[in-house]
């Protein structure tokens, strides 16, 4: 089964997600050829182990991101039984024009895949998961993160095609992400702190945090009652706002009732707490016993390495 | 202007979802709602017909229920209401509900069109750049905002450092992430209008679509997997490894 | 956790699809401008005019009322809409209340056209504020009694006396003002700025914080001629308004008692006490199953009271009934929401206790418990027992 795996990058270097890729196709039989848009990443993706050969395209629509044109452009270069992509939003955006190119199916955000081609994919915002099987030639998305990268140590051919297509979407102007707070009501991931962090001048340590993973900074009552520094507008837990991030790092929350409220409804919980008997412990996903000074420095650091 | 939104009706993102016999059951949803990237779209839609003038036409496909998130919609100023009825939609794979909308599209006359970035229930995201191709439109997703200046369209979008400003002439498709500004409330006097807007209603094969085979079939509907017991470590030595567990074992960041 | 609202006998079944689309529109306001809002403005005192703009906006002051730029919904939905906004908080429906059935709906009914012209467009868009100034400071159960009056002076009306307990007074434009004209009592529209009229707003108020609660005053007050209302006397003309507005609150003390029910089930469900959460207990449970069958039988009351109004075979006896009833429970709830909720039910994390101190205020405006009790008592009976007289 020929599979085209489209490449993802991150700036001008392979995305890692992309030995994901590769990984998956393998797993399931198929033959792996690499599409480099623009021919970013192509040395790289050479080097991962079972891929076939990389196809580095480069053309004048690969200057800036337009959907369009790029799928254009990495159509007319491959046939294939199968497009594979990450689930970026790139990812998402190419295979899904490709897909309408050819007249066949996708589907996205995988989170397995079996021979058949049998998917399974979050559905609902990951209140359940649906397996379904989609015949071939077909068009898969992969989460990120949910299969096993290939290992290195290949060394397929590379080749370079020259391929561009009309450019349809003109980039006027840029504009650098404004630093504002994320919105504790609508963040994905929320970060906050409790009493437990002695002083609200702390709370820096926690921004310096939500900055790399691009979370909302939150405050339990206590925090928000004990320091005015703390803004009401932290607070979660608050009545009538429904928070439901997908993760919630507590940090120096007890997680007594009061401070609970809200927060329960997160997918997946951290607590950071150095008293053991806390019981935030007893609903946290992952508990760390530590200090906030000994546990946040090496979150930073953890997390900047993703 | 022609301007088109393509909106979804889809269980309400609070609604518990619960799995029997093998499929999500849907009788249990207690409440449907418009997905809430479309509600985004819709806004959008509504303050470029005000700006440029024309006709906003809302599409959906799906179920009778669905008509209700359209009389929501004109209940918002929407000019007219397009149903494409299928009752089951689940079993259509995404050519299929591309093409029935890219039809729709087309019936309605439109050649701007807006809708979500993805639905909230298969978080997909394939019909906006799908629906683009087969109207020969092109296509911006991860869109913010839409302006007009008379002769040619400006989105703001995401892009990898922050947002870019972008321009594209129509027929084209926007698909949106969070919007600037959220949708606005009806009235009392735009839900008494609402009652005047029928429906137009069609089925796929008014529009020339066969929908008969579909590539796609659904082996079975799961709940997730229960969550491991919390685990508990000792020290900071241990956020390296809670890191990689988030990453990979709950696969949230 | 999004609010449900109880609904056991699925009283939604029975609602049109508009009136399902206003109560909705209301339930999201309130979800997002007045949940997340209303604590501060309890603790500061204020009523947001902010929410007067959203009202207006939404097109639901003034709901019953047709023509002249008023909605013209039908009770059902202004009861929805009281319910709603009553789930938020008192003093919010209070507002509209107040506005839509206490100054609106006089100005109506006993207006003249030149009146209602010139009034209820600008009123129903919340532009203009209105209040009711029937009972002062020494006449509450018995406003007959009344010492506030009009001596016709030829090319004026001079007005003197004074109100108190007036919500809207000291932010509204306008008073619809009930005094006695050489014994009878009419109505007058006293607007701010009329020479002689002030009104201080009353503070130090344990109820109904974040609503304005004011005294009318009249100083030798001069307004013209054309302010007086030319088609009732006598104590119709509050009475009806009075009418109107209690059949709101009858919906209003519903959506009082569901929020606390919701609030009382949610802590029960997750505060954990002696291993297990005490909605495991039969006490709590108890409290809860009692809550949900005085919230039902409230519900078909008002449900079916606003049925009556539709069809215009109501009588005054029915809506005490209503009034008196929905809201004694719903402050019953309330407390015992607040019992629920232990220690935590004091704080303003939860709304119960606000609703608490607010439904003591509804239990005795509008007509007193008591009050609506004899006036059941007369209708079964044929002997009224409010005074000693024969």
């Amino acid at each position: 089964m020929d599979v085209t795996v489209i490449a993802e990058t991150s700036g001008d270097r392979l995305h890692p997600v992309t030995a994901q890729l590769v990984g998956a196709v393998v797993s399931i039989g198929g033959t792996p050829t690499v599409l480099c848009a623009g021919g970013m990443g192509a040395a790289e993706a050479a080097s991962i182990s079972g891929v076939a050969k990389v196809i580095s395209v480069v053309g004048d629509c690969f200057g800036t991101f337009d959907g369009g044109a790029w799928a254009e452009a990495l159509n007319a270069v491959t046939g294939g039984d199968v497009i594979i992509a990450a689930a970026s939003s790139t990812g998402r955006e190419i295979a899904a024009t490709m897909a309408a190119m050819r007249g066949i199916p996708i589907i996205q955000d995988a989170t397995n895949l079996a021979p058949g081609i049998s998917v399974t994919r979050p559905i609902y915002s990951g209140k359940a998961i649906e397996t379904s099987t989609v015949t071939t030639p077909c068009a898969i998305t992969l989460r990120a993160n949910a299969f096993d990268a290939a290992g290195g140590g290949g060394s397929a051919e590379v080749s370079t095609v020259n391929q561009s297509a009309d450019v349809a979407v003109a980039v006027r102007e840029a504009i650098a992400k404004a630093s504002e707070r994320l919105d504790v009501a609508e963040a994905n991931i929320i970060i906050s702190g409790g009493r437990g962090m002695g002083d609200p001048a702390n709370f820096s340590y926690l921004n310096e945090i939500a900055d790399i993973i691009g979370a909302a900074v939150g405050a339990s009552r206590a925090a928000v009652d004990t320091w005015e520094e703390i803004p009401h507008d932290m607070q979660v837990g608050q009545t009538g706002k429904t928070v439901t991030p997908s993760l919630y790092i507590a940090v120096g929350i007890s997680g007594a009732i009061q401070h609970l409220a809200g927060m329960r409804t997160s997918k997946y919980i951290v607590a950071i707490n150095k008293d053991p008997d806390a019981p935030i412990f007893g609903v946290a996903d992952y508990g760390i016993v530590a200090t906030w000074e000994d546990a946040l420095p090496a979150l930073k650091v953890e997390l900047g390495k993703l | 202007m022609g301007i088109a939104v393509l909106l979804k009706q889809v269980p309400d993102t609070t609604a518990k979802i619960s799995v029997s016999g093998g499929r999500v059951d849907e009788s249990a949803v207690n409440k449907w709602s418009m997905s809430p990237y479309d509600e985004y779209a819709l806004e959008s839609a509504l303050q470029l017909k005000e700006s440029g003038g024309g006709d906003l036409v809302a599409i959906t496909c799906g179920p009778s229920r669905a008509a209700k998130m359209l009389t929501d919609a004109a209940a918002v100023g929407v000019d007219s209401l397009l149903h494409i009825l299928v009752e089951d939609i689940s079993g259509l794979d995404s050519t299929q509900v591309q093409s029935i909308l890219a039809a729709a599209v087309a019936h309605s006359g439109s050649d701007i069109v807006f809708c979500g970035k993805q639905a909230a229930d298969t978080n997909a995201g394939s019909t906006g750049p799908g629906v683009a191709h087969l109207m020969d439109a092109s296509c911006v997703t991860m869109v913010s905002e839409v302006v007009s200046d008379g002769s040619s369209l400006t989105a703001m979008r995401a892009s990898s450092d922050g947002n870019e400003r972008v321009a594209v002439s129509a027929p084209c498709v926007f698909a949106f992430d969070k919007g600037i500004i959220e949708l606005r409330r009806p009235n009392v006097r735009g839900i008494m209008m609402a009652k005047k807007k029928v429906a137009e209603t069609l089925s796929p094969a008014d529009l020339g679509v066969d929908i008969s085979v579909s590539s796609v079939s659904i082996i079975g509907h799961n709940p997730p997997p229960q969550k491991p017991p919390g685990q508990k470590f000792e020290g900071a030595d241990s956020v390296a490894a809670v890191v990689g567990k988030l990453r990979d074992e709950a696969n949230v960041i | 956790m999004a609010y449900e609202a109880l609904d056991f006998y699925d009283i939604d079944s029975l609602l049109t699809d508009e009136e399902r689309m206003v109560r909705d529109m209301v339930r999201d306001w309130v979800d997002e401008k007045v949940i997340p809002n209303i604590e501060k403005a309890c603790r500061d005192g204020v009523f947001p005019d902010e929410w007067r703009v959203d009202l207006g906006e939404m097109g639901i002051l003034g709901a019953p009322l047709d023509g002249y730029g008023c909605p013209g919904l039908s009770y059902i939905a202004y009861g929805l809409i009281c319910q709603e906004l009553e789930r938020g908080d008192s003093g919010v429906r209070s507002f509209a209340s107040v506005q839509g059935s206490l100054a609106m709906y006089p100005i109506w009914d006993f207006g003249s056209e030149e009146q209602k012209n010139y009034y209820l467009p600008k009123m129903t868009t919340g532009e203009w504020i209105g209040c009711f100034g029937l009972t002062e400071p020494d006449y509450g159960s018995n406003p007959g009694d009344m010492i506030t009056r009009a001596e016709d002076k030829g090319d004026h009306y001079l007005l003197n006396g004074a109100k108190m307990w007036i919500t809207n007074g000291t932010t509204a434009d306008l008073a619809v003002v009930w005094a006695k004209l050489d014994g009878v009592i009419r109505g007058f529209i006293v607007e701010k700025g009329d020479p002689g009229f002030t009104a201080p707003e009353m503070t130090g108020k344990h109820s109904l914080k974040a609503s304005v609660t004011s005294e009318l005053v009249f100083q030798d007050c001069i307004i013209p001629k054309d302010r007086m209302l030319p088609h009732v006397k006598g104590l119709k003309g509050p009475f009806s308004c009075l009418n109107n507005a209690r059949y709101g609150i009858s919906w209003g003390a519903v959506g009082a008692a569901q929020s606390c029910f919701s609030s009382a089930r949610e802590y029960a469900l997750s505060r954990i006490q002696f291993d297990h959460p005490i909605a495991s207990f039969q006490l709590v449970q108890n409290k809860l199953a009692w809550m949900l069958r005085e919230i039902t039988k409230a519900q078909l009351l008002a449900y079916h009271l606003g049925k009556k109004k539709d069809d215009g075979t109501w009588i005054a006896e029915q809506i005490s009934l209503a009034k008196m009833n929905n809201v004694d429970i719903a402050l019953e709830i309330a407390r015992m929401a607040r019992d629920i909720h232990g220690a935590n039910g004091i704080l303003d994390e939860y709304p119960v206790m606000r609703h608490m101190a607010n439904l003591e205020s509804v239990k005795t405006y509008e007509g007193t418990h008591d009050i609506h009790n004899l006036i059941l008592g007369r209708h079964i009976t044929g002997i009224q027992a409010f005074t000693r007289e024969p």
